[in-house]
């Protein structure tokens, strides 16, 4: 009998079928995902020859991509802004999703939810340009202060700027934000805040004491879905940073185009990803406690 | 009746009406509970009883009218503020806590010291039978224990007032009769008022010291379970509670405290003047319960009367037999029930039977 061997059990199980769903995936994240990444991590341990790599391995691009004051300098901006930008992402995004769930009729909710997402209608370029128009040296903010004689000449903090950076991936990531609080607002039985207000406790500290809690594990799922992404983001700075607003995948695009440095891109690619993981380890550890147990 | 002492008015609904939009959910109720009384709210699916139990514990607005708790007005008072405490359907355990702070959940604002609250936590889950569950997980409980929980939650913070919404609904048989006695016996010990919604009559009846049987928004009789299942007010209440057979009436004469009647099959009857209960849209009808007719043997003679008929249906129960008689002359067989004693025999279908029946034992609907 075939069953009887390991293989034959393997193919009979639901393992076997449960990986057979994934395999095109699978196959296509590791061509894609996994095979880059494994050679981005051999180069950011070769040397830059003139024309050559250097196939030996140190650590030196390591050492330079850590010791470097201007690396560092924008390493530390681009936490700063993946950083506000998350905090203000989540914690703009708690009323929307808490506003839909709970004060939405629910034959609305699917269209608010809609809503929510009509940004992501136009291009992602496009909007960015839009914040231009917003917050340029002659753009709307500016001109209409002007002309109120509110200033006397254009703002130049709102243009080009880490501020700029920070409202426009605010934005895009809004809805990113939303949803999995909103998912995880409607998870929660109703009967549990009657059950709150009915031991006592008013509407405010029934928040804290249960709805809060209870939504915490998409809160959680909002902080990494915004912080990850915007942390290496690229276009957004590079249109609207200026020289002070680069962050660190700009400076990855400079080693590897400009300065034709592989093994330095790569190695600050690496350093950046490892950031990246421990702080949102951290992050996942120190609020462990929300994400265990289900109903 | 547990506290004859203790009758003072703990709750008084008066006159409470309350629409959802155009839908007219509570017509009209006017009723008194008693301080220390198992009250239960029986009806069928939709009748409102949880719409009544939710503008006790303050979920839920009145329209019109008022609903006093222990003598005060609770127009206005948030449900955090009032005398009462619920165990939900659901049991809404929350589901972040463990066993411990569910229970202390409410004892937030208790001034007593943090070593007492934990002592008196230890007590609420040793009354309902949990000790040493205080560190569960509250996900990992069965349903019985989740509703346990729950109890000792809100007795914990003796309310005066306890309102359970269908709380064994979601158990098993066994479980359910387990949990009706523990409550029972529970509420004796803590002497609070509790209120129970159930659409189970056989849980009400059971369980409670007053029943009030709900229709459409409004309160069809309010009486203890003797006189609900002995006397209801209506064809409609006998229907709900328990088995009853109808047989069309014709009332003859009434005078003097008795009431003369023609009944299908039986004849004429006269009856007292308080056999006579309510409203039969389906014209008058005297109703029976299966068991004050009897099945005669060998031997046996009927106390009062004696018909003979026909048996139509057996359903055997084990320590109950039913049988569907139909009478010689009656065009319905008639439900009624046998204990199965030793020695007694189960008649088959199409066999002939003497039954006994009393006029003593009749409701007349008008
Ligand atoms: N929020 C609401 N909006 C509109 N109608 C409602 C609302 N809540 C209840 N109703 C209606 O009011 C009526 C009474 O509802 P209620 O929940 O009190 O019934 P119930 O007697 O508890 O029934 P069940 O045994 O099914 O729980 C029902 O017809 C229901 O449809
Ligand atoms: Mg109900």
């Amino acid at each position: 009998m075939p069953q009887s061997t390991r293989w034959g059990r393997f193919r009979e199980s639901e393992a076997a079928s449960g990986l057979a769903m994934i395999s095109p995936t699978a196959i296509y994240a590791t061509l894609l995902l996994a095979a880059p990444l494994v050679t981005i991590f051999l180069y950011s341990f070769w040397t830059d020859g003139y024309l050559t790599i250097i196939r030996e391995f140190t650590l030196d691009n390591y050492i330079t991509a850590w010791s470097n004051p201007a690396f560092r300098a924008v390493m530390l901006r681009s936490l700063f802004v993946s950083l506000a930008v998350t905090a203000t992402t989540v914690i703009l995004a708690f009323p929307v999703a808490y506003f839909v769930s709970f004060f939405v009729e629910p034959s609305k909710k699917s269209l608010w939810l809609f809503l929510i997402t009509i940004p992501f209608w136009t291009s992602y370029l496009i909007r960015i340009f839009l914040w231009k128009v917003i917050l340029g040296y002659n753009g709307v903010i500016n001109s209409s202060l002007l002309s109120m004689g509110i200033i006397s000449e254009p703002i130049q903090s709102i243009n080009y700027s880490v501020g700029a950076v920070i409202t426009a991936l605010a934005h895009a990531y809004a809805p990113f934000a939303i949803l999995p609080i909103f998912v995880a607002l409607e998870k929660i039985d109703r009967s549990l805040l009657e059950a709150g207000r009915d031991l006592g406790e008013s509407p405010v500290m029934t928040f804290i004491r249960v709805t809060l809690p209870l939504s915490m594990a998409g809160v959680i799922s909002s902080v990494l879905i915004v912080f990850i992404p915007t942390i290496g983001d690229y276009v957004t700075p590079l249109l609207l940073g200026g020289p002070e607003g680069r962050m660190v995948a700009n400076l990855i695009d400079l080693n590897f185009k400009k300065l034709d440095n592989y093994p330095m891109g790569s190695a600050i690619a690496i350093s950046a990803m490892a950031i990246v993981v421990a702080i949102s380890l951290l992050f996942l550890f120190v609020n462990r406690r929300f994400l265990k147990g289900a109903k | 009746m547990t506290f004859s002492a203790e009758k003072a008015t703990m709750i008084e609904f008066k006159d409470v009406h309350k629409y959802y939009g155009d839908y007219h959910a509570l017509r009209g109720i006017t009723a008194t509970i008693k301080a220390g009384e198992f009250f239960s709210l029986l009806g069928p699916s939709g009748c409102g009883k949880t719409t009544l139990l939710r503008t006790i514990a303050g979920f839920e607005g009145i329209s019109s009218g008022a609903v006093m708790i222990d003598g005060k007005n609770m127009a206005g008072v948030p449900a955090n503020k009032r005398p009462t405490n619920m165990v939900f359907q659901s049991y809404a355990i929350f589901p972040h806590l463990t066993v411990e702070q569910n229970v202390g959940f409410g004892l937030r604002k208790d001034p007593r010291p943090q070593a007492e609250k934990d002592k008196a936590v230890a007590e609420a889950l040793e009354m309902v039978n949990l000790k040493g569950f205080g560190k569960r997980a509250a996900h990992a409980l069965s349903g019985g224990q989740r509703q346990r929980v729950a109890l000792a939650r809100a007795l914990i913070l003796k309310p005066k007032v306890l309102l359970l919404d269908e709380p064994l609904s979601a158990l098993d048989k066994k479980m359910r009769e387990q949990m009706q006695m523990e409550l029972i016996k529970l509420q004796r010990q803590v002497g609070i008022t509790f209120i129970l919604v159930t659409h189970d009559q056989e849980e009400a009846l059971v369980m409670s010291d007053r029943i009030a049987v709900m229709f459409d928004g409004e309160i069809a009789q309010l009486a203890d379970p003797e006189t609900l299942y002995r006397k209801p007010a209506s064809r409609r209440v006998a229907d709900f509670i328990g088995t009853m057979n109808f047989l069309p009436a014709q009332i003859k004469s009434e005078a003097g405290g008795k009431v003369e009647i023609e009944a299908h099959g039986f004849g004429q009857l006269t009856l007292d003047a308080d056999q006579v209960s309510g409203a039969n849209a389906e014209g008058a009808s005297i109703g029976f319960r299966p068991e004050t007719l009897t099945i005669l043997f060998d031997g046996q003679t009927a106390a009062d009367r004696e018909s003979m008929g026909t048996v139509e249906e057996v359903v055997y129960y084990g320590d109950m037999t039913y049988y569907d008689v139909r009478l010689d002359g009656t065009d319905a067989p008639m439900r009624l029930s046998m204990r199965n004693i030793p020695g007694r025999p189960v008649l088959d279908i199409k066999e002939r039977a003497r039954v006994a029946w009393s006029p003593s034992a009749m409701v007349l609907f008008r």
